[in-house]
């Protein structure tokens, strides 16, 4: 099979993952040396797709061939899907084409499981050891990482990955065992449990060098870097029952047991060969957009999942979850800009946390007004009932926020996906 | 504190980089000139000009006090200054020049997003930020040979000051390899170990660039993966256009596939994930003991 071929088929089988992130990876430069490839800590979206995906990365599999039968997975064996296989020298190659011209910022490789998970994830390091070692490459490396392959192999692969990840795929056991008999969240959640150890004892090492810098005089002598991007996971939104609270529980777990970098949430996409009882409706994209807004005040915000889903069900669709943690915690509002803390000015939705940050600036200097709001751009039709500024308060301070909520939604908001 | 040139005569002073208004910036703050009586000319436009006087003759009290700001604030305005205008808006010297003289008076809140002139700044800023950004996201090369060796080379049209950016990431990204890229403005070469630049792009830069770019023999290996990425049953063109505006896609290898993929992905093919070329391939499921016979086949 020609190359084009086995690219037009694995990069078909591996648009699954959501993520394309290349950002977080230390500094490193060609300039001045032989190899090719840098990398700066900030991402760069090098194309988007129509789906308004962006293009990172080159993001591939291996294999398409699996022994396992996922049922909301494309590649399971039972799919009569054609199937391809790259050389690691092809993948390599690829890499370094597409980098030079400045189309991709690095490599995400994943891959159906072969012959045992052992051999495939050695192949996966066999291609990013020729990439670092034989071509010098020091652009993104993206592996996923086998859960059920050998600790030693995971710690090889950290030490050539910006970033390991290990899917959880399925937010509930039950669901894991109804739809991936074959995967077990136990090893899922060791391989992970052991990603972290293998940052923390970098972390800890790159600590002890800043200590004592004659122990790192000697670049061979310096604490060894693992996976310097962090780790990462994907959920898959829509293939199950799971609602939006367990799945924002789980996602917290994940980030306090494993410091994941981010969870990335899948709406599940129909794919051809559709197994019984699976989804054919076209991917839940708004309530997937929903899911990474209440993860974002999760992770910069300081929000508990359990605040932003008192009870058990999904996050509303017609408004943002920060709105509608608002409208429920009315008690709290309006706040005072000119003297609230700042954590509470980030509660207010429609002020966002760079222009929480001007605010307190502003406000060391002179009174906060009206017109400086309009001035930062922050969304005044949101904000206007939730503020109190030097010359403004709300009219509608005592209005219910039934009544509230009514005024703010759009007369038709759209409930479907985003066509 | 100087009583020549008396307190209404207007002063003309002209820059054509940043470093020009700076040094002029510095006579005026010294000589305590408020920016209403500046008028700003390009370098370019410099002639004797009879009925003002520039601000080298500006007279200066011998112990006046070197005007300094904070180095974050002088990086603000150096990046403002990139700014390509519109011919609506204000100048960049005379805003630069209006904020200068603020912040040399301590109002730290001539550079905050919620004052006039200070969202102007930052708006600038954030602009030739994006461009820059654009730049290093956008810009694709195409190997060329020339009698020096192999050569990547590259057009782009940016819309603010912002190529020496751009070539520095670059440099760092391809190390010794050579590189060329071109733009309507000036263009610049890296050797593998220095820049040259030219202030006027030679003319046949442009040509080879866009040859060098048919040419490609990797071309159809971009534009297979481009395909296979996209999910149809995910079209969002909003998003799409948002993070790639549609001023670059004549000069991506891929722009042109846009258009189709979306139609089609709108009339029909929008059901699955799948790309429809991978899925009129055969097929082939596999047997649930030693998948891995077929795996080496």
């Amino acid at each position: 099979m020609e190359l084009i071929d086995k690219l037009s088929i694995l990069a078909d089988a591996a648009k699954y993952d959501a993520s394309c992130a290349s950002s977080g990876a230390p500094q490193r430069s060609s300039r001045g040396k032989t190899g090719v490839g840098a990398s700066n800590g900030t991402g760069i979206c090098h194309s988007f797709t129509p789906d308004g995906r962006c293009v990172s990365l080159l993001k591939v599999l291996m294999t398409n061939f699996c022994l396992f039968d996922c049922q909301y997975c494309v590649n399971r064996r039972s799919s009569n899907i054609p199937r391809a296989r790259f050389t690691p020298e092809e993948i390599v190659r690829l890499t370094l084409s597409f980098y030079r011209r400045n189309t991709i910022s690095g490599l995400f490789l994943s891959s159906g499981i072969i012959r045992s998970s052992d051999y495939t994830m050695e192949q996966m390091i066999e291609v990013a050891r020729q990439l670092r070692e034989v071509h010098e490459f020091r652009g993104y490396i993206h592996l996923k990482a086998i859960p059920e392959a050998d600790p030693k192999l995971l710690e090889q692969a950290g030490r050539y990955a910006d970033r390991l990840s290990a899917n959880v795929e399925l937010p509930t056991l039950t669901s894991l065992k109804t739809l991936a008999p074959e995967k077990e969240l136990g090893t899922i959640h060791t391989a992970m449990g052991q990603i972290r150890e293998g940052i923390d004892a970098a972390n800890d090492g790159a600590r002890a060098d800043a200590r004592h810098p004659p122990r790192s005089a000697n670049p061979k002598r310096q604490a060894p870097r693992y996976a310097p991007g962090g780790q990462s996971t994907q959920m898959i939104v829509g293939a199950d029952a799971t609602d939006d609270r367990t799945i924002l529980q789980s996602a917290q777990q994940l980030y306090r047991s494993f410091r994941l970098k981010r969870v990335y949430y899948s709406a599940f996409s129909p794919i051809p060969e559709r197994p019984a009882g699976l989804p054919q409706a076209a991917p839940p994209m708004l309530r997937e957009h929903r899911l990474y807004q209440a993860d974002f005040l999760i992770r910069t915000y300081g929000f508990q999942a359990e605040e932003i889903l008192g009870k058990p069900g999904n996050l509303e669709l017609d408004i943002d979850p920060k709105l509608a943690w608002a409208l429920n915690h009315r008690d709290g509002f309006p706040v005072d800009l000119n003297t609230a803390e700042p954590g509470m000015i980030g509660r207010v939705p429609g002020i966002g946390l760079r222009s929480v940050q001007r605010l307190v600036e502003l406000r060391r200097h002179r009174k906060i007004r009206f017109q400086d709001l309009v001035a930062l751009r922050c969304r005044l039709e949101t904000l206007k009932p939730f503020v109190v500024t030097q010359d403004y308060r709300p009219a509608d301070a005592a209005r219910d926020s039934q009544r509230l909520r009514q005024t703010m939604t759009e007369p038709q908001p759209a409930q479907l996906a985003l066509i | 504190m100087i009583d020549s040139p008396g307190t209404s005569t207007l002063i003309v002073a002209y820059a054509s980089d940043f470093d020009g208004w700076r040094e002029q910036a510095r006579q005026l703050l010294k000589a305590g000139i408020p920016p209403a009586r500046v008028t700003w000319r390009d370098g370019s436009d410099r002639n004797d000009d009879l009925f003002s006087m520039g601000a080298e003759s500006l007279p200066i009290a011998p112990n006046a006090p070197t005007p300094t700001i904070a180095r974050a604030h002088l990086q603000a305005l150096s990046r403002a200054a990139r700014y390509r205008t519109q011919p609506h808006e204000i100048g960049r010297w005379p805003l630069l020049y209006q904020t200068l003289w603020r912040l040399s008076r301590g109002d730290e809140t001539a550079l905050n997003a919620a004052d006039e002139t200070g969202a102007e700044v930052q708006r600038r800023q954030h602009a030739v930020k994006r461009e820059a950004h654009h730049l290093h996201a956008f810009l694709r090369f195409h190997p060329d040979a020339d009698a020096r060796g192999e050569c990547f080379v590259a057009w782009f049209e940016p819309a603010h000051e912002v190529l020496d950016l751009g070539a520095e990431h670059f440099a760092d990204r391809l190390g010794s390899a050579r590189f060329r890229i071109a733009t309507p403005q000036g263009g610049v070469e890296w050797n593998g170990e220095h820049f040259t630049y030219h202030a006027t792009c030679p003319r046949e830069w442009r040509a080879r660039a866009q040859s060098a770019a048919s040419a490609d023999e990797d071309r159809a290996l971009w534009r297979t993966y481009f395909v296979s990425t996209f999910n149809p049953a995910r079209l969002n063109h909003k998003v799409m256009t948002q993070h790639m505006p549609q001023r670059f896609w004549r000069h991506l290898s891929e722009g042109d596939l846009i258009p189709a993929l979306e139609a089609k992905a709108r009339h029909g093919g929008q059901r699955l994930a799948q790309e429809a070329s991978v899925g009129e391939r055969k097929g082939k499921a596999l047997p649930p003991a030693r998948p891995e016979r077929d795996a080496d086949a």
